[in-house]
């Protein structure tokens, strides 16, 4: 009798994956939503410091969730993490990489011409934000963008480190994991990153 | 630099960061939650390893032409295929009567065509048996 329920178990996930109700694959589900929900919004944040744009951000933050869920959803909970930002950087490294090789092409072919329409099409982008701010919001809000250009100026590996290091809190081994480099390679690229942004930021920043 | 001011530092940055997390707007935050929910649902439709028809389809491909080709060495034997050519031969001698002309068996045509020309003489002499 077991042998029916677990073959029609299997069978319910072939013939209508999407409610399977119970089980394995919804502990797991469950688990990998938590642990999206979880990390999503620094993600973002963090692809956004590299890429500039909110949108290209969003697209690599989207392949990452997929690329873990479908080939990593079964390794242990404690993998994710490092495997999930593996996945962003290597996501956000070939995004830079088109990015370079398109403004390169670009470079030899005349220019787009100027559409008029253009602005027109989303008119809430125009409006200025008459939100009243508040000065040290304001102030925030400037510091950020400095270390952000900043974090851009910084070579790929000092970045990545510095990020999975101090924003998002992993220790050593994790980030050495989520970079695929020893212990001491992440110790070496934080410690340059840190001179480096102190550097750039000056003291009063 | 001091470790301390280093720290100082540290900590400054890492308030930043969470600061402009939390303050994400609410279109950032429908797109992750919509792009979390299509990761989800690709993890829940995935089917166990062993229903997977891209890691049978090739297994049982080569199954079926080593079937197949086992089936056709075994399943034409020795003993049929020597058969086979035992048919042959014995319709090859039977037409071979037919067509002799050997003194021992007789002209085949010339007795077939005796046998038509009696029933020719018979199918007359039924029509015209009871008025002669």
């Amino acid at each position: 009798m077991a042998r029916f329920d677990t073959l029609n178990r299997a069978w319910m996930v072939w013939d209508n994956p999407a409610p399977a109700p119970e089980g394995a694959v919804l502990e797991y589900t469950r688990e990998l939503e938590k642990f999206l929900a979880e990390i999503e919004r620094r993600a973002f944040r963090m692809a956004q410091v590299a890429l500039r744009d909110p949108d290209d951000a969003l697209d690599v933050v989207q392949d990452a969730m997929l690329k873990l869920t479908r080939s990593y959803a079964s390794r242990p909970s404690a993998e994710w993490r490092p495997l999930f930002y593996r996945i962003l950087e290597n996501g956000i490294r070939d995004l830079q990489r088109r990015r370079t090789v398109r403004k390169r092409v670009m470079t030899w072919l005349p220019g787009p011409a100027e559409d008029p329409d253009n602005e027109a099409r989303d008119p809430l982008e125009n409006v200025a934000d008459s939100a009243p701010t508040i000065p040290e919001r304001l102030m925030q809000a400037q510091a950020m963008q400095r270390l952000e250009a900043s974090l851009r100026a910084l070579p790929a590996r000092q970045r990545e480190a510095f990020m999975l290091r101090n924003f998002e809190g992993m220790d050593v081994a994790e980030t050495a994991s989520a970079m695929a480099c020893s212990e001491g390679s992440v110790k070496t690229h934080y410690s340059r990153a840190v001179h480096a942004l102190r550097e750039q930021l000056g003291e009063v920043w | 630099m001091s470790e301390q001011d280093n720290e100082a530092f540290e900590m400054r940055s890492r308030a930043l960061f969470h600061d402009s997390v939390e303050g994400l707007d609410m279109r950032i935050r429908s797109r992750l939650t919509q792009a979390r929910s299509a990761a989800l649902s690709a993890a829940r439709g995935r089917r166990p390893w062993f229903l997977d028809w891209k890691l049978w389809t090739p297994a049982a491909g080569v199954t079926a032409a080593a079937i197949l080709g086992v089936s056709l060495w075994i399943g034409t034997p020795v003993g049929h295929h020597s058969a086979t050519m035992a048919d042959a031969l014995a319709n090859f001698e039977d037409l071979d009567l037919v067509a002799s002309t050997d003194e021992g068996s007789g002209d085949a045509m010339d007795m077939l065509q005796d046998d038509i020309e009696f029933y020719d003489f018979a199918d007359k002499a039924a029509n015209s048996g009871p008025a002669a």
